[in-house]
């Protein structure tokens, strides 16, 4: 590729702003000795001005207040949501808190011993384990009474 | 006139506080805010999607997710680059959805892009042949793939620098470049083919695209 073709590539470009300084003063200088690359760089100039003045597509009325609303729609939902985790956090640390001072007590009544199908159900362990699954069903009810809520709020 | 208005060293000096108090959960801020930029993330969503209730829908939804990453917002950082990369995501994705693939394929030819855009200039003739330009080469812009009618959208109508139109497209500066390039040139074939759809018209594109702007 000869100079002259590297610069008519060079061109479209040139009229973008898209040129780093050396290649577009190659271009200028190259152009200042050549009418085909000047007429070019006119027609080029014609369509970035023209592009740059293309019809403008009109903003829908209630556009930005229908987002607006929905901004603050989203704000609300992620502020309860917030709130909401904060409440589960500490239920589940009030269930725990509640199941070791029971433990405490039934084991102070019971003195250590209650057994159930051979089971010692005031053990440390067969106690934890207890409350375990309890938390995690009580867990599991709220987060599906949650997601059930967070559902009927997005059809509304 | 939209560009000039987002330009102005006011209103960059002012942004930087509205963001902060639409952080801070100031409802004017953010009305502010919205106001700012409605006209150009607007122009540039349906410059992308062409299609003005996806573009509604997606202005939306970019607005949503900015909101949900407002936090994250790195204050150094141009907030229009920011802005319009979320918009960015949120449209290729639905390109991508509606067309199942590539994005470098030319988009549908739409009936009259012309129908739904406005013009200024007082004088009626004047009018009408500045519209028919203007309409004669959105046809023309409407026809480039949307990753090209992205570049010259950002380049010549947002006045974005090309490191900004690569932040926002997440290419490398080289690609952009290159795309800048195809759609010139593209766009220029387009409107000189005599069989092309939108060579229709019987004036040389010269003709047409000269005039009193």
């Amino acid at each position: 590729m000869n100079e002259h073709e590297s610069i008519r590539k060079l061109l479209p470009l040139a009229l973008a702003g898209a040129l780093e300084f050396e290649e577009l003063r190659r271009v200028e200088q190259h152009a200042q000795f050549c009418d085909d690359c000047r007429r070019e760089s006119e027609t080029w100039s014609r369509y970035a001005q023209a592009l740059r003045q293309l019809p403008q597509p009109s903003v829908p009325a209630g556009l930005l207040e229908r987002t607006h609303s929905r901004i603050l729609q989203q704000n609300a939902a992620a502020t309860s949501d917030h709130a909401n985790a904060i409440v589960l956090g500490a239920t589940a640390i009030f269930g725990w808190a509640t199941s070791l001072m029971l433990w405490a007590l039934v084991r102070g009544f019971t003195g250590g011993s209650v057994n159930i199908l051979g089971l010692n159900l005031v053990s440390p362990l067969s106690w934890s384990l207890l409350s375990a699954v309890l938390t995690w069903i009580t867990a599991a009810a709220s987060a599906m009474a949650l997601v059930r809520r967070r559902e009927i709020r997005s059809t509304l | 006139m939209i560009l000039a208005a987002a330009m102005n060293p006011e209103t960059l000096r002012g942004i930087d506080d509205t963001i902060d108090r639409v952080r801070r959960g100031d409802r004017d801020a953010l009305a502010d805010l919205l106001a700012q930029y409605q006209h150009r993330l607007y122009r540039f969503l349906t410059r992308l999607v062409q299609d003005p209730a996806t573009a509604e829908d997606l202005f939306q939804q970019t607005w949503l997710r900015v909101m949900q990453k407002i936090g994250k917002y790195d204050a150094g950082s141009k907030f229009d680059t920011w802005l319009f990369s979320v918009a960015h995501n949120l449209a290729i994705d639905h390109l991508r959805r509606r067309r199942g693939g590539s994005l470098d394929v030319s988009g549908e030819t739409r009936a009259t892009p012309a129908e739904r855009l406005v013009s200024g200039t007082p004088d009626p003739l004047e009018h009408l042949l500045d519209w028919e330009r203007c309409a004669f080469l959105a046809s023309a812009v409407n026809e480039l793939p949307a990753i090209h009618r992205e570049a010259i959208s950002l380049r010549f109508e947002e006045g974005m620098k090309l490191e900004q139109i690569a932040e926002v497209a997440g290419v490398p500066l080289s690609t952009v470049k290159s795309r800048l390039h195809r759609a010139l040139e593209s766009l220029r074939a387009r409107l000189e083919s005599p069989r092309g759809s939108v060579g229709r018209h019987d004036l040389p594109p010269t003709h047409k695209l000269s005039g009193p702007h």
